[in-house]
C-alpha cells in the first residue's frame, strides 16, 4: 500500500498542519468576506434598519437588498419564495422625507464614470440606508470601462463603514446599441444625430425606471453621470418643496482665460417655460419631427430656465413652474413614474425624452417646478 | 505503486562499482510495531471522517449557516450585515424574450388586477395549478384595489397554499400582493356621470391601476410579461406557451363567452381588439385632445374590423392578424415592450386609454402587435340585471306558456271525449304537435346577444 508508506514517512505535525490549513480554507470559502462589527450605537441603528429591509429570497424588488443565506427545505432543495404583501396606500412622499422614512432611488445612465461623481454621491447627507442606485450602460467598449470603474468604486463604499453603505445597488446593461458611435461633437449635435441620441437615450432611462422602481420607492432621483457638485442635502432640499416634478438649475464651473478666474456659466437649456412661437411651430411640423432647443433652425423663444439664475441674490427656494424639463437632475415623486408617466422614445406632442416626460406627466395631471437659483454642477471637459 | 528506486530493472549508466553506484536494495522491510500501524489505521479514519463531514457541508448548504460558527471557534464573527447581498447585476440583452422560452429558463412575470374577485379565485388558482410553463420561471404578482369583499385574505391564504405545496414542481417564482386603492373619486364620477360618459374615466383609472402593478413588479430579469384576468372560465393550460411561440412582442388570443342556449350559445366578448380604419382615423382628428374613443357604443361608429368576429371555431389557431387596439382579458407581450416605456396611457395618448392605448404606444414605437382570431379563450358569462330580468320573464313566460298548453290540452281532451261521444272518429295526434311548439324559444330572444355585445 503506497499511501500507508508514504503517510509514514510524514510525521504527525504536518498532517496536523495540512487539516488545519484545509480547514482554514474550508471556512475561508464558506464564510462571507471580511466581517467586520459595528461599533457604534449609530452604525447599530443603521445595520438592524437595513436588516429589517432585506428580502428573504434573491426574488425580490431590486431596491431591497437580500440575504446571502438563503432558506432551505427539510429534503435540501431551496424554499419557493414567500408570498409579500406591500401595501402602496402607506407608500408617501411628503417634505419631511427623512422622518418619514422615504426611500429614494437614485438613476443614473452611465456613459463614463467620474469619481467625482461617486464622491459627491457618497457625500449626500440623506440617510444612505434609505438610497436605492440603479445604473445602465450600453454594452460597447466604453460602456464596459465605465462598468468597472463604477464596480471598483461600489465595492469599496459597500464594504466600508456601515452607515455609509447605500440600501442596495442594482447595474443594468441596456439590450440595445446606442446609434452613435461617432463621439465627434459637431456629429453629435447635428439635428437629426440629437433626435435618434435622445430617443436611444430615452429608452435606457425607461428600462432603467420600470425595473428598478419596485413596491417601496417614494422618490426618484435622475440624476446624470457628469454631475460632479451638489449641495449634500440634495434630496432634502428637493424632497421639501413637496412638488411631483421638481429640477434644479445646472450650470458649469469653468476658468476664463480672460480675466483669469474660475467662474461659472448655464448648462442644461431643456428646462424651459413653453412659449406661443414654438407652440406654432410645433403646428407646421409633420407627426415625426420634433423641437429641439438650441437650434438654429428652430427659433422657440422659450423662456429658458437656464437664464433665470439670479446670481447675484440666490434664493435657491424660488419656485418656476415650468413646461420642459432637463434631466441632468430631476427629483420625481415615485407616483408620477408608476401613474405612466415615462420618457417618450417617440415624438410626443413633438417632444422625446425628458422634455417629452414633463408633457407627459401635466397630461397625466401633475405639475412641474424648476428651482432656477438652486445651482448644481456639470463636469467640465 | 512502485517507489522511485535506483535502477531496479534497468541499468545504471555509469559501471556498477564506481562511486555512484547504489548499494543493491539498501531498504529492508522492518517489522512496524503493533503501536504505529493502529495509528496508521486512527490516522485514516480521521481523514475520512472529515472529507466525508465536508462534502456533506457542500451538498446541504442549510447546514453551513448552523456548522460555520461552531466551526470557527470564534475566530470568524460575521456580523448581521454582511450577510446581505446588495449589489445586483444584470444584462437585459439577455431577457428579450425568444419563442422557446421554456427551453432558454425565461421568467415570465403574470399580472392579474383584482377588485372584488373573491367568487373568482378558486377557478383561478385551478387555472394557475394546471398552467404548464415551468411554474418556477413564473412570478406572480396581483394588484388588489378597493376591495370591500375578502379578496386579499383569500388570495394570500390560497397562494400560500400553492407555495408549500409538497409537490416541488408547483410553487411559482416571486409573489407580491400589491394593495392600492385608487378608488372613491371616481366611484362618485361613474355614478355622476352617464353610462358612455363615464367609460373614459372608467377606463383611465383601470390604467392607472395596471401601471402601478407592473412599474412594482417588473424586474429586470423578465423576458415576458403576461396579463391574465381573473375572470377567464375556459384557457389552454399551454396558453403561455401557445402565445410565446408566434415570438411577436405582443399577441392576444380571442375571447369570447357562452352564453345560455336562449342568448345564442356563445357571443364575442371582448372588443378592444381591433385594426384601425380610415373612419376611426377621420373621427378622432374631430376629436378633442382628451377624449376617449371606447369600441362597442353607438355614440363613435368606428368601422373596425374586430379580432372577436373573425373567429372561426374550425380556423387555424396560428392565424395572426396585426392589430392596433388590443383587450386586456389576457395579453402576453415581451418584457422588453414595457421596458422600452410602452405603458396603459391613463390620459388620452391618439384618442384612446389603457390596452387599446397601449396597442396603440407599442405600434407607435414600432413593435409589433398581433391577435389570434382561431385561438379562443372564454371569458365567464355572469347574467347582467337585464339578463336577470329577462330570464325571471322566460321563466314567467314558461310558466304560463304551460299551463295554457295544460288548458288546451284539458280543453281539447274534454271536446274529445265529447266528440267521441258524438262522433266516434276523433283526432288523436293533436295534443302532441301544440306542444312541440312550445319548446320552441320566443322569437325575441333570438337577437338579444347581438344588442348586448359591448364590453363592460
Amino acid at each position: 500500500m503506497a499511501v500507508a508508506r508514504s503517510m509514514r514517512r510524514t510525521s504527525p505535525i504536518s498532517l496536523l498542519l495540512a487539516a488545519l490549513l484545509a480547514f482554514g480554507f474550508i471556512c475561508f470559502i464558506l464564510s462571507p468576506s471580511t466581517p467586520s462589527s459595528p461599533s457604534t450605537p449609530a452604525e447599530a441603528a443603521s445595520s438592524r434598519q437595513r436588516q429589517q429591509n432585506a428580502a428573504e429570497h434573491h426574488l425580490s424588488p431590486p431596491t431591497q437588498p437580500f440575504l446571502k443565506s438563503q432558506s432551505y427545505r427539510s429534503n435540501g432543495i431551496q424554499a419557493p419564495p414567500p408570498v409579500i404583501h406591500y401595501n402602496l396606500n402607506n407608500l408617501t412622499s411628503t417634505s419631511d422625507s427623512i422622518a418619514n422614512g422615504e426611500r429614494i432611488l437614485i438613476l443614473t445612465p452611465l456613459a463614463r464614470f467620474y469619481q467625482q461623481y461617486w464622491d459627491n454621491l457618497e457625500k449626500l447627507s440623506y440617510p444612505h440606508e434609505l438610497i436605492s442606485l440603479g445604473f445602465i450602460a450600453p454594452k460597447t467598449k466604453a460602456g464596459n470601462a465605465a462598468i468597472a470603474a463604477l464596480e471598483k468604486a461600489i465595492s469599496k463604499t459597500q464594504n466600508g463603514p456601515i452607515d455609509n453603505r447605500f440600501a442596495s445597488i442594482s447595474i443594468l446593461r441596456q439590450d440595445f446599441d446606442p446609434p452613435l458611435t461617432s463621439q465627434d461633437e459637431k456629429v453629435r449635435h447635428k439635428l437629426s444625430a440629437q433626435k435618434e441620441r435622445r430617443e436611444s437615450m430615452s429608452r435606457a432611462r425607461n428600462s432603467l425606471v420600470f425595473t428598478t422602481l419596485g413596491p417601496s420607492t417614494s422618490w426618484v432621483l435622475w440624476l446624470d453621470a457628469d454631475i460632479v457638485e451638489t449641495p449634500t442635502s440634495l434630496i432634502q432640499d428637493l424632497t421639501s418643496h413637496n412638488q411631483p416634478v421638481i429640477v434644479p438649475n445646472c450650470f458649469q464651473r469653468y476658468y476664463d482665460t480672460q480675466s483669469r478666474k474660475w467662474d461659472i456659466r448655464p448648462y442644461d437649456f431643456n428646462s424651459w417655460i413653453d412659449s406661443e412661437q414654438a407652440q406654432e411651430l410645433a403646428k407646421q411640423m409633420g407627426p415625426d419631427d420634433i423641437l429641439l432647443e438650441g437650434y438654429h433652425e428652430l427659433p422657440t423663444y422659450r423662456t429658458l430656465m437656464a437664464y433665470l439664475a439670479d446670481l447675484k441674490a440666490l434664493d435657491p427656494r424660488r419656485l418656476l413652474a415650468l413646461d420642459g424639463v432637463g434631466g441632468t437632475a430631476l427629483m420625481v415623486k415615485a407616483d408620477v413614474h408608476r401613474d405612466g408617466a415615462m420618457f417618450p422614445a417617440f415624438p410626443f406632442f413633438h417632444l422625446v425624452e425628458t422634455e417629452g416626460f414633463a408633457k407627459m406627466a401635466r397630461r397625466l395631471g401633475y405639475e412641474v417646478f424648476g428651482l432656477p437659483d438652486y445651482l448644481i454642477y456639470h463636469y467640465n471637459e | 505503486m512502485n517507489r522511485p528506486h535506483a535502477f531496479s530493472k534497468g541499468h545504471s549508466a555509469y559501471p556498477r562499482g564506481s562511486a555512484f553506484s547504489i548499494s543493491p536494495n539498501p531498504f529492508q522491510p522492518r517489522s512496524q510495531p503493533a503501536l504505529r500501524r493502529r495509528r496508521q489505521l486512527l490516522q485514516r479514519l480521521c481523514l475520512l471522517a472529515a472529507v466525508s463531514f465536508l462534502v456533506t457541508i457542500f451538498i446541504f448548504p442549510s447546514w453551513r449557516a448552523i456548522i460555520l460558527p461552531t466551526l470557527s471557534l470564534g475566530l470568524l464573527h460575521p456580523s448581521e450585515d454582511l450577510q446581505l447581498q446588495t449589489v445586483r447585476y444584470y444584462d437585459l440583452s439577455e431577457v428579450q424574450g425568444t419563442e422557446k422560452g421554456w427551453e432558454r429558463g425565461e421568467r415570465v412575470l403574470m399580472l392579474t388586477p383584482l377588485r372584488d374577485a373573491s367568487s373568482h379565485l378558486p377557478m383561478f388558482f385551478s387555472h394557475l395549478r394546471n398552467l404548464t410553463y415551468p411554474h418556477n420561471l413564473i412570478d406572480l404578482a396581483f394588484l388588489v384595489s378597493d376591495s370591500r369583499d375578502d379578496t386579499l385574505q383569500m388570495l394570500s391564504s390560497m397562494l400560500t397554499e400553492i407555495q408549500n405545496d409538497p409537490d416541488p414542481k408547483m410553487s411559482y417564482g416571486e409573489i407580491s400582493v400589491i394593495q392600492k386603492d385608487f378608488g372613491q373619486k371616481v366611484q362618485q364620477d361613474v355614478e355622476s356621470r352617464h353610462g358612455f360618459e363615464a367609460q373614459a374615466s372608467r377606463r383611465k383609472l383601470m390604467a392607472q391601476a395596471r401601471n402601478w402593478l407592473l412599474s412594482a413588479t417588473l424586474r429586470p430579469t423578465h423576458s415576458w410579461v403576461y396579463w391574465r384576468d381573473a375572470d377567464v372560465e375556459t384557457a389552454p393550460f399551454t396558453i403561455i406557451e401557445d402565445l410565446m411561440r408566434h415570438n411577436k412582442d405582443v399577441t392576444v388570443p380571442n375571447v369570447w363567452r357562452p352564453l345560455p342556449d336562449w342568448l345564442g350559445g356563445e357571443q364575442p366578448y371582448d372588443l378592444n381588439s381591433w385594426q384601425e380604419s380610415e373612419t376611426a382615423l377621420a373621427l378622432a382628428d374631430t376629436l378633442d385632445e382628451d377624449a376617449v374613443i371606447v369600441e362597442g357604443y353607438a355614440e363613435y361608429a368606428t368601422w373596425r374590423p374586430h379580432l372577436a368576429y373573425l373567429r372561426d371555431p374550425y380556423g387555424d389557431p396560428d392565424m395572426e392578424m396585426e392589430l392596433d387596439g388590443i383587450g386586456g382579458v389576457s395579453i402576453l407581450a415581451k418584457a422588453r415592450v414595457f421596458r422600452a416605456g410602452v405603458h396603459f396611457p391613463a390620459f388620452s395618448f391618439e384618442k384612446h386609454a389603457e390596452t387599446e392605448g397601449f396597442g396603440k404606444m407599442a405600434k407607435r414605437m414600432k413593435f409589433s402587435v398581433i391577435g389570434l382570431p382561431h385561438y379562443t379563450i372564454w371569458h365567464l358569462y355572469e347574467p347582467s340585471v337585464d339578463d336577470l330580468r329577462h330570464m325571471e320573464e322566460m321563466e314567467q313566460e314558461r310558466l304560463e306558456q304551460e299551463q295554457k298548453e295544460r288548458e288546451r290540452e284539458l280543453a281539447e281532451k274534454k271536446q274529445a271525449a265529447k266528440s267521441k261521444t258524438q262522433n266516434s272518429a276523433g283526432k288523436p295526434d293533436a295534443g302532441k304537435g301544440s306542444s312541440e311548439g312550445s319548446a320552441a324559444p320566443p322569437a325575441k330572444d333570438a337577437d338579444k346577444g347581438g344588442s348586448k355585445q359591448a364590453k363592460l
